[in-house]
């Protein structure tokens, strides 16, 4: 059940892309989210696919992680596979046509395009984020990226200490969830059956011990905070001081070239740009 | 001058109920190692936030190494001195990844960068965690979590550690592993460890317990001491060792036998004199 | 022969099966415990305790083998599992989370409401668990919330004892409450196991209590059964508790270490009342 997401969470390691500035990996992922839609034809597509095995290779996360880590989104996966299979239509001949279901090749090439399309940014993101950027090192960089808007007084420290507090409490509310969900349920508590408006009513007693414990460890927290000198943004340093180096520049570059030439590969015209928005939206 | 003075202090958290301390007068020495004994809801966790200036007195005054807890202005003196280890694990680790987490309080008291490295790096040596590190912190055992939370107090190279019932959520091994932990750093660091607890076990390797009753202490000795007063201690509903128990017991029948033995080998060292001398 | 409320057969959890990520939580266990009696269980962090509590009102289900309720196997209609759970009660550790009603008199009537019993039943339900509990009057009409820690404690294992079950599973029941807090607990459940002939299951950590209240004794270890008996047969191998990572009452160790001085023949002494009239006997026959 709800133990077994794994999307969003750190996996801790010491490979090329756990080195990576995480500011450079910021913009590497906005040049990666453009290569990948980008990519339309077989071999661009070939190229993103190649370049997003490479980040899964020099991220070191074990395969069975990452796969686990998109077992959420099969189903959306699929459904999306299957909606472009069917409703794509050709110009040539169907491959099918029995009854309603009518396959063209146009329907296939762009089921497979599409998957390979949402795969490729599922893992992709995963590895360059969230599985090799610890969230604290996200929120640096988030902090570090925003802090010009320090000047109009938006109060970046402070969102991004509240982000990254979320996101180190995530797995321990969950695992909260799931035990006040067992405990209620040895109390003969029936989530299951009903209509909406039962169901809903039989959530208030997960929610309610859920929002008491959360307020209780917030309250906590507060106080193991301030003990150890927490007082806001001013006047603070960091262990991790974020140093983008050669390799990073030389990584953001190489990625940079790759996705500049995506661009070529797809043999861009007027009419290439059309399509992809059309692919898009 | 002591390191913490507690003079006259009273505290309540509103006017309407009632205090929680009493008119408490206590000392704590530097380099001690002092435990703090009592019932749930004695007031001990509240004398635990009046020592580290998590709360204020409402009346009297504490003094950590002469500072005043009231004086907003050196609350961090304060807490650079005098840290504290709560007692749920979940609730006091900041960070998501171990060295992070240790690194919070240097990062706040803005020290430079190869500064916090070397006091996380020590501080996770001290607590025998350095192979841990770069691990998750969520995934480690309740033991290992707290003992991520003394490391994270250490990296403040405080004088002074209080810890407020910091075992009660550990099973028997991480108790253990939490109390080692304790002894090390007041033996061999020389820092002044307060540790409030109901576990007698624990109490006992301090080497001086204050019992404290509804907001007042009422007995304050080596462990020997307050384990003499059996029946006092159960008054206040604490429990002894089976075995200080068993000699307490034996002795108000009549047989002349020590008082406040807390082991089973020094038990049984009593028990086989006495028993050799009787023959 | 021994009536038994609740038996495992065979039964294995095993998580992630046919995944890397393969781990089993209980290997092929096979027990049963005896009907009106305590019965302790004790081994370390992770040695499948848990999950055997879990698996007696069917929270989890096993991946092979059988957990039997009178002798029916719990899982035989799915679709009746809360009947199953109304008849096994089971209190996580730490069970003040639970807590969630406005008073703390409708949160213990949860579970029997759920149930379905008639208001009348529910509340002759509710005011006798909280008797056993030790809960007053006065603080049924209060808010769970405004408790103190050990009140919360009862008014949770109130809630469950509300559903009357014959079965009653307890993790930690006592954790982090004083020594007070804690005898006022379990003499409240032995109580009601008295009344009501229930079977008892007790999670615990403190060998001095399984030694004060469990008739039997079993031990885990690394998701299997490693050791049960009665308290004496098990208190007896010093030796193979500790290599479980496990202790003794204090007091056994004591005339653990007197039998070594051959000052005393036995070992079978774990409440200090008992051990007093050991050594007395020993010192008058001098």
């Amino acid at each position: 059940m709800l133990k077994d997401v794994t999307f969003g969470q750190y996996y801790p390691g010491n490979s090329l892309l756990h080195r990576t500035d995480p500011r450079i990996k910021l913009l590497i992922l906005v040049e990666y989210l453009i290569l990948v839609l980008v990519a339309s034809t077989e071999l661009a597509a070939a190229v993103s696919l190649m370049f997003t095995v490479f980040l899964i290779a020099v991220s070191g996360v074990k395969l069975r992680i990452l796969l686990k880590s998109v077992k959420p989104l099969v189903f959306v996966l699929i459904f999306t596979a299957l909606i472009n299979l069917f409703f794509t239509t050709g110009e040539s001949e169907p491959l099918v046509d029995w009854k309603f279901i009518t396959i063209y090749k146009e329907g296939i090439r762009s089921a497979v395009m599409m998957l390979l399309r949402l795969l490729s940014l599922v893992l992709g993101s995963s590895v360059l984020i969230s599985l090799t950027t610890s969230p604290l090192e996200l929120t640096d960089a988030i902090e570090s990226v925003l802090s010009p808007l320090k000047l109009i007084r938006v109060p970046v420290h402070e969102f991004a200490m509240m982000m990254s507090i979320a996101l180190r409490f995530i797995p321990t509310l969950i695992e909260e969830t799931n035990k006040i969900i067992s405990a209620q349920k040895a109390r003969c508590a029936d989530f299951e059956s009903g209509n909406i408006l039962r169901r809903v009513k039989a959530l208030v007693p997960i929610l309610i011990p859920l929002f008491v414990s959360a307020v209780r460890r917030a309250e906590e927290l507060a106080d193991a905070m301030e003990c150890r000198c927490y007082h806001g943004g001013e006047g603070r340093t960091k262990l991790k001081v974020m140093k983008a180096c050669a390799r990073d520049y030389i990584f953001f570059t190489f990625t940079t070239l790759i996705t500049v030439g995506i661009f070529f590969i797809n043999n861009i015209t007027i009419a290439g740009i059309v399509e992809l928005c059309r692919d898009i939206f | 001058m002591s390191f913490i003075e507690a003079r006259g202090v009273e505290f309540y958290y509103s006017p309407e109920e009632d205090k929680v301390i009493k008119g408490l007068d206590l000392k704590i020495e530097k380099g001690s190692y002092v435990a703090i004994l009592g019932h749930n809801g004695c007031g001990k966790s509240t004398l635990a936030k009046l020592l580290c200036g998590i709360y204020e007195p409402t009346e009297g005054q504490i003094l950590v190494d002469g500072m005043d807890t009231a004086n907003e202005e050196l609350s961090f003196d304060i807490r650079k001195k005098c840290g504290m280890v709560f007692q749920n694990p979940d609730n006091q680790l900041v960070a998501s990844v171990v060295e992070e987490d240790v690194a919070f309080a240097p990062e706040n008291l803005g020290y430079p960068r190869e500064e916090i490295r070397r006091r996380v790096d020590e501080a996770l040596s001290t607590v025998d965690m350095t192979d841990y590190s770069k691990h998750a912190t969520h995934k480690l055992s309740g033991g290992q979590k707290q003992r991520i939370a003394i490391a994270g107090v250490l990296a403040m190279s405080p004088e002074c550690i209080v810890f407020d019932e910091a075992t009660a959520m550990l099973d028997p091994t991480g108790r253990k592993e939490i109390v080692a932990a304790m002894k090390r750093l007041n033996k061999e660091i020389g820092i002044t460890v307060v540790t409030i607890t109901h576990y007698m076990n624990e109490a006992v390797e301090a080497d001086r317990i204050v019992v404290m009753n509804e907001g007042e202490i009422i007995a304050d000795g080596t462990p020997k001491e307050i384990f003499s007063k059996v029946e006092e201690l159960k008054a206040v509903s604490l429990a002894v060792p089976q075995v200080t128990e068993l000699l307490y017991q034996l002795e108000q029948d009549g047989f002349e036998l020590p008082r406040g033995v807390l082991h089973a080998m020094d038990a049984a060292d009593v028990l086989d004199a006495f028993i050799g001398g009787q023959k | 022969m021994k009536n038994y409320a609740l038996e495992f057969k065979n039964v294995s959890v095993i998580y992630g099966e046919g995944s890397p990520f393969r781990k089993a939580a209980l290997n092929n266990i096979t027990t049963s415990f005896p009907k009106g009696e305590i019965t302790g269980i004790i081994g370390h962090t992770g040695s499948g305790k848990s999950t055997l509590a879990s698996l007696t009102n069917g929270l989890i289900k096993p991946t092979s083998g059988e957990v039997l309720l009178e002798g029916e196997n719990i899982w035989a209609k799915p679709k009746e599992m809360i009947k199953i759970r109304s008849r096994v009660g089971l209190v996580f550790q730490y069970p003040e989370y639970q807590l969630f009603d406005e008073t703390v008199e409708s949160d213990i009537a949860f579970g029997p409401k759920n149930m379905k019993l008639s208001d009348e039943e529910i509340k002759s339900r509710v005011k006798l668990a909280a008797e056993f509990c030790g809960l007053s009057e006065k603080e049924l009409k209060r808010s769970p919330f405004e408790l103190s820690g050990g009140q919360k404690r009862r008014a949770a294992i109130a809630g469950v004892l509300a559903m009357r079950p014959e079965v009653l599973v307890l993790d930690e029941p006592a954790a982090g409450l004083d020594p007070k807090g804690k005898e006022e607990i379990l003499s409240g459940l032995v109580e009601y196991k008295n009344t009501y002939g229930a079977t008892l299951l007790i999670i615990s950590h403190s060998m001095e209590d399984i030694a004060k209240y469990a008739d039997e004794i079993l031990v885990m270890k690394d998701g299997d059964i490693y050791m049960q008996g009665g308290v004496e047969e098990i208190f007896m191998q010093a030796e193979k508790l500790f290599d479980a990572r496990l202790d003794l009452p204090q007091i056994t160790k004591l005339f653990i270490e007197l039998k070594k001085r051959e000052l005393v023949k036995n070992t079978d002494v774990y409440s200090v009342g008992y051990a007093k009239k050991e050594i007395e006997k020993i010192i008058n026959a001098r």
